[in-house]
């Protein structure tokens, strides 16, 4: 069910404000945290809660802080990944554009967490108002003390700062996100070493997305069995679904885990646009694998949906109408990950390009027999070869498209025409 | 499995293999002997994973894994020949040769090229790509793929694969930041740094390390297939470190040079001036014939009649007035046959004992036994540099006078985390890495040292078993806030300098040609060997007072001075069966000597001095006065105008012979080529002249090596490094106010000596002279880049365009002296420990 504890503000235009953020008890878990907690107990707390990364991969947020060396003399950063460029994704936006001191107040207390003195929020270079509410935020967080030195009066020192990026969809993978930090080229890195042990500057950097650390706050001021009585038994707490496509009322939507996704098209959503009929759904950004409407019913949650074939994701559904043809969708989708492969690794360099070239010509009606096989093997020689997930990001889509839709490729390939607009005719 | 935590055994393709800790899976393999292809890999960069070829499987691990990055794990098991990675790396090569555009007929890698290399050994014999292949063109209005990247260096990036090697090395090893990645995916470029060149000393290696025929160097392209060349082992010939090189010929011509890695010394990177400096050898405008001066006027002339007059002549100066009026100065770039040659020549056939090689030094000392030579003869090795946590680097330029030990010095700072101190009068590129650069007032580094020594006495940081009771009253300055004052550097940092230097376990001291060139050599030594002995450094690291060219090191080994030690001038004694009895002369002695018309010839070899000396009216009112004056030399120089014989001498490469490098490290090289333009090597010369004297001083090359052996064996006296304080008082310098401003005169960053010059590819960086100064000073004389800047000193003036530094901060001005048409050294003065300037702007 619509369950808003992230949103419980999202509609007050005022939560912006710091002071207004604090009568709506901010901040009080920062100061419960420096006042009355240890590190290792935060930790702990976070664990319990069963809070899992809400960027895509799902990984439990109070393990990965648990990752940080305990004894290493480097300094240690917080990192908050704000490079929300998943397509279909918009959740991250939001919160910093409304609730902003949500995530100065997660990030600050998850560095407490792990030690660090140093946190930063990397945000996707197009998103030029989210990044300056989050400047302002931080700004007024320094201003009454919530950041900067000996904080709430506990000793504990924390600088924070905003940086955005330049514009790559690669950046929102960590070790790019870090190199480019740095001030270097955005291009992932090779693990091990993974970023708990050699991360920004070559020290213990722990990398949380946006929604992963608003939810801390909620979790320290309301106890992590609150929290871990939400969900089903491996998804805890709620998250935001951002609801694209073919239906009437998209938008972000806070659910409950494990509430079935018809319930977002549907209800929330407003069911299918007139005169469309369901034909796929995206369920978790547009690298995820395509569902049927007959996993409609599927819960959204990290377990259910990797039952159904598909993977949560970020939590981008994006829900496609029967006029929509397959092959263009998929067109559409490899020029984005074409485009946006950053040249590190063989792979998916070349893969991609080559998989766009042969896509488009077949989306053109001019593809020869032979490609679809062409394109399974290239599929193959990029799923599981290349350095980070992008490769295999490309590739899910179409290799889904190829077993669920293959039909309508075939057709483009045999009739020089689109099976789905049958009107239509390639020159 | 794990053995005391530092040994790992696994199984490759069935064996077990047992590696240290660290090992990546690749190398595990490699030392077995197992063959696996790799493009972005290379053993002195750290593993990016990018290329991919390089899969193996490993049990337990789903996906195929990169062994150039992937460590070894105690009980691993690894395949590298199954059919899933044979799939794995074909299907990488199908992905790199999509692109590609097979262009190999006409590409200079061919031959050498890893990606033929791979595709024959793994790859298939065609492909499904049936697109048009992407092509770069950088300039909409040009039809070719290339593009100038730096004065040598054309990037094709058709043909680049994405290993990133050149990026990559750029920035780890060399600590440069002109080469970068630009666009993305598949349109990914290598290219300059926007607005920038390619062109730093190293830049030469980028080609070198480039898989394919991306990056080409213009210096080969197009010239000869590299199956058809033949490979010759040889040694730089330019600096003291000695990096061994492969000189690639055909026909009697040289047409590039490449490192022959050691790892002990250069680690598979070279300079560019051992890249091109080749070139000198195959330029157009050598020396041909001798040349007889006749009238005001040379004239061409045969080897004989030069032969025969150079023997006439100096046979009757010496019989008339005796061989100390006959001087004689050698390049220390010279084999040691050469040098060994030259000197027994001048002792037992003139009787003559004015030799040197130190022929651009400032006032020389006149005896054996000073604490600069003691300090020049320690040991000092390349590789122990990684074993300091501590690098102290004083009065070098360290990337110009030791382009490749300064990568060692880079590699320790910056992959093992040494600290490094430089200790110079003006900013130096080892800034970017330094702990503290430390830039003191010109002239006043004894106060300096002796702030530092007195700063470790107060910090009970100095080694405990030196009596330290006495030292207050042997320095001056002998306080840390006095010596401050005189420095210009806080005390804070000279004591926090003491304190890193008294914590150091392990300390590499570097000391470069400021101190050596300095008439104040001695003074400065004493100061530096009281700082050795009191931090202790003697026994924990190395000293090294490096010497600057390719045997410098072995002149002073073979006693090519006027003045060797009693062990060696026994040895003589004992081969020669004579020695003479003379007290020599040194170089700037000998051009005193010429100047007050006490020595009547002079025998030049290879040197210029009049170009060299740092006083360059001095050096010219000597040689001017001389009555006979034999110059051999590859080209015409200064000082072969004022030749009354000049003789076509041969460039290293042209031989067969031996260096002995800063290190102590004797190194034998390969003659890669004839003689060229009728030249001879200068043990030739000297043979020659010797049988004309009837005096022949040697039947055979062999002869000379023996006894060059037999020489060399002669032990360094024990206990080389005095261990007593000395005195070191300073004082201070009367600075005119006219001429206030530090000169130096340095070498071009791509040139070395009066030859390089002559190297097209050298030239090609770098052709003009320069005055670099600071950018306030720029701004204070009103100065834009190129302008022109007039500098007087008080005996010379010369005006040069002006280039505004990117790292100079003081008030100095630093002169290269490279280039023919401006004598810099007219502006020095022999005497003066720093030359003083006085700058303005010229007016249109």
């Amino acid at each position: 069910m619509e369950k808003k504890i992230l949103f419980k503000y999202i509609d007050d235009p005022n939560q912006v404000d710091i002071d207004t953020y604090i009568s709506h008890g901010g901040y009080k878990a920062l100061e419960k945290v420096l006042k009355s907690m240890q590190p290792a107990q935060v930790i702990d707390e976070v664990k319990k809660s069963g809070l899992r990364g809400r960027g895509g991969a799902g990984f439990p947020a109070g393990m990965k802080w648990s990752f940080i060396p305990k004894d290493s003399p480097k300094p240690r950063y917080l990192v908050c990944n704000a490079d929300e460029s998943e397509p279909g994704t918009c959740k991250d936006r939001v919160l910093m554009e409304r609730d902003p001191h949500g995530i100065v107040e997660g990030m600050a207390i998850a560095a407490f967490a792990i030690g660090s003195h140093q946190a930063y929020i990397y945000i996707r270079g197009e998103f030029v108002y989210p990044a300056r509410m989050m400047e302002q935020a931080i700004a007024s967080a320094y201003g009454k003390g919530m950041l900067g030195k000996n904080i709430f009066g506990s000793g504990y020192d924390l600088d924070m700062a905003v940086h955005t990026g330049g514009g790559a969809y690669i950046c929102g993978e960590e070790t790019a996100l870090l190199n480019s930090l740095e001030g270097e080229r955005g291009m992932s890195r090779i693990r091990p070493p993974f970023p708990a042990i050699e991360g920004l500057y070559a020290c213990p950097t722990v990398v949380n997305n946006v929604e992963t650390l608003a939810s801390v706050p909620l979790i320290i001021n309301n106890g992590a069995e609150w929290y871990a009585s939400m969900g089903t038994e491996k998804s805890k707490g709620s998250k935001i679904f951002s609801l694209s496509g073919h239906v009437k009322r998209p938008g972000n939507y806070e659910l409950e885990m494990g509430t079935p996704l018809s319930y977002l098209i549907n209800d929330l959503g407003g069911g299918m646009l007139d005169g469309y009929q369901l034909k796929a759904i995206i369920p978790g950004g547009s690298s995820t694998p395509f569902l049927l409407p007959n996993q409609i019913d599927t819960p959204l949650d990290y377990e259910s949906i990797a039952a159904a074939g598909s993977m949560l994701g970020s939590g981008a559904v994006i829900v496609i109408g029967d006029k929509t043809c397959m092959v263009w969708v998929i067109d559409r989708l490899i020029h984005f990950y074409k485009h946006e492969s950053c040249g590190k690794c063989t792979p998916c360099r070349e893969g991609t390009g080559w998989l766009l070239q042969l896509i488009s010509r077949i989306e053109h009606g001019e593809g020869k027999p032979g490609d679809l096989e062409k394109i399974d093997s290239i599929c193959d020689n990029i799923f599981g070869r290349t350095i980070c997930p992008l490769g295999d990001a490309a590739v899910m889509p179409i290799q889904s498209a190829l077993k669920l839709f293959r039909d309508e490729f075939q057709y483009h390939i045999d009739h020089k025409k689109c099976l789905v607009k049958s009107e239509f005719e390639f020159k | 499995m794990a053995d005391g935590g530092n040994n790992i055994t696994l199984t490759i393709d069935g064996r077990e293999i047992t590696v240290p800790k660290g090992t990546t899976v690749l190398e595990a393999a490699k030392k077995m002997g197992i063959e696996i292809p790799t493009f972005c890999w290379h053993p002195k960069l750290k593993p990016v994973g990018a290329c991919r070829i390089c899969y193996v499987e490993i049990e337990k691990m789903p996906k195929l894994q990169v062994s150039c990055a992937t460590e070894c794990m105690p009980g691993m098991v690894v395949h590298t020949d199954t059919e899933k990675v044979k799939q794995g790396r074909k299907a990488i090569l199908e992905f790199i040769l999509i692109n590609h555009p097979l262009d190999c007929p006409t590409c200079d890698k061919g031959g050498e090229c890893d990606l033929q290399d791979n595709t024959f050994a793994h790859g298939i014999d065609d492909s499904r790509f049936d697109f048009n292949k992407y092509r770069f063109i950088k300039d909409r209005k040009s039809t070719f793929d290339d593009v100038r990247l730096g004065p040598e260096i054309i990037r094709n990036q058709n043909r680049c694969i994405l290993c990133y090697k050149c990026v990559r090395a750029n920035k780890e090893i060399f600590g440069e930041y002109d080469l970068g990645v630009f666009q993305r995916g598949n349109l990914t470029e290598i290219d300059a740094a926007p607005g920038q060149q390619v062109d730093s000393l190293y830049s030469g290696n980028l080609p070198e390390i480039c898989p394919v025929g991306a990056l080409t160097n213009t210096d080969w392209r197009y010239k000869v297939r590299v199956w058809k060349a033949q490979q010759v082992k040889s040694i730089c010939g330019y600096c003291a470190d000695g990096c061994n090189l492969t000189l690639w010929k055909r026909r009697d011509k040289i047409f590039r040079s490449s490192s022959r890695r050691n790892d002990e010394i250069d680690e598979g990177w070279i300079c560019d001036i051992g890249r091109y400096g080749y070139q000198i050898a195959n330029a157009e405008n050598r020396l041909t014939t001798p040349l007889i001066k006749k009238g005001n006027k040379q004239v061409t002339s045969t080897w004989d009649e030069a032969i025969g007059l150079i023997a006439r002549k100096f046979k009757e100066i010496k019989d008339k007035k005796g061989g100390v009026c006959i001087g004689g100065m050698i390049s220390p770039t010279l084999d040691l046959a050469s040098l060994y040659a030259f000197s027994k020549y001048f002792r037992t056939v003139l009787h003559s004992n004015n030799v040197d090689f130190r022929n651009d030094y400032k006032m020389l000392a006149e005896k054996y036994g000073d604490t600069f030579g003691k300090m020049a003869s320690l040991e000092f090795k390349i590789a122990d540099i990684e074993k300091s946590d501590l690098i102290l680097v004083i009065g070098s330029n360290l990337i110009k006078e030791h382009p490749i030990v300064n990568l060692r010095v880079r590699k320790t700072v910056t992959k093992f985390g040494a600290s490094l101190y430089t200790l110079n009068p003006f900013a130096t590129k080892s800034g970017d890495i330094s702990t503290d650069e430390i830039i003191f007032n010109a002239g006043t580094l004894e106060a300096l040292i002796n702030g530092i020594c007195v700063s470790l006495i107060s910090q009970k940081l100095n080694a405990s078993d030196v009596d330290v009771s006495n030292f207050g009253s042997m320095a001056n300055p002998n306080t840390v806030s006095s010596a401050s004052k005189i420095t210009g550097i806080s005390e804070e940092r000279i004591n926090a300098l003491a304190m890193a230097l008294g914590k150091a376990k392990n300390i590499t001291l570097i000391v470069g040609e400021y101190i050596k060139a300095s008439p104040l050599r001695e003074l400065l030594s004493i100061a530096l060997n009281n700082l050795t002995i009191i931090a202790g450094i003697n026994k924990k690291g190395q000293i090294g007072f490096l010497y600057k060219s390719a045997n410098s090191k072995g002149a002073e080994k073979l006693g090519v001075i006027p003045y060797p030690s009693p062990n060696l001038i026994g040895k003589m004694k004992e081969i020669w069966k004579y020695y003479p009895d003379s007290n020599g002369l040194a170089a700037d002695r000998m051009i005193r000597a010429a100047k007050k018309e006490e020595m009547d010839a002079m025998f030049v070899i290879g040197a210029n001095p009049i170009w060299a000396y740092p006083d360059g009216q001095f050096a010219k009112d000597g040689i001017e006065k001389l009555d006979f004056l034999v110059v051999a030399d590859l080209f015409e120089s200064e000082t072969t105008e004022k030749a009354d014989v000049v003789l076509p001498l041969s460039s290293w490469a042209e031989y067969a012979g031996d260096f002995i490098n800063l290190e102590g490290r004797l190194q034998h090289f390969s003659a890669a080529i004839k003689p060229q333009n009728g030249s001879l090597p200068a043990f030739d010369i000297i043979g020659r002249i010797t049988v004309e004297m009837d005096k022949p001083i040697f039947e055979s090359v062999e002869q000379l090596n023996n006894e060059i052996k037999l020489l060399l064996a002669v032990l360094p006296e024990k206990a080389a490094q005095s261990l007593k304080l000395g005195e070191v008082k300073y004082s201070e310098e009367k600075i005119s106010p006219d001429f206030s401003i530090p000169l130096f005169v340095t070498d071009d960053l791509h040139h070395y000596g009066h030859h390089t010059k002559e190297a097209k590819s050298l030239a090609a960086f770098g052709s003009e002279p320069y005055a670099e100064i600071s950018p306030a000073m720029a701004e204070k004389l009103q100065l834009e880049n190129t302008e022109m800047l007039r500098i007087e000193s008080e005996v010379g003036k010369i005006i040069l365009p002006v280039r505004i530094s990117e790292i100079l901060d003081n008030n100095v001005v630093v002169i290269s002296r490279n280039f023919a048409t401006t004598p810099v050294n007219i502006l020095q003065m022999r005497k003066k420990r720093i030359d003083r300037v006085k700058l303005s702007k010229v007016e249109d």
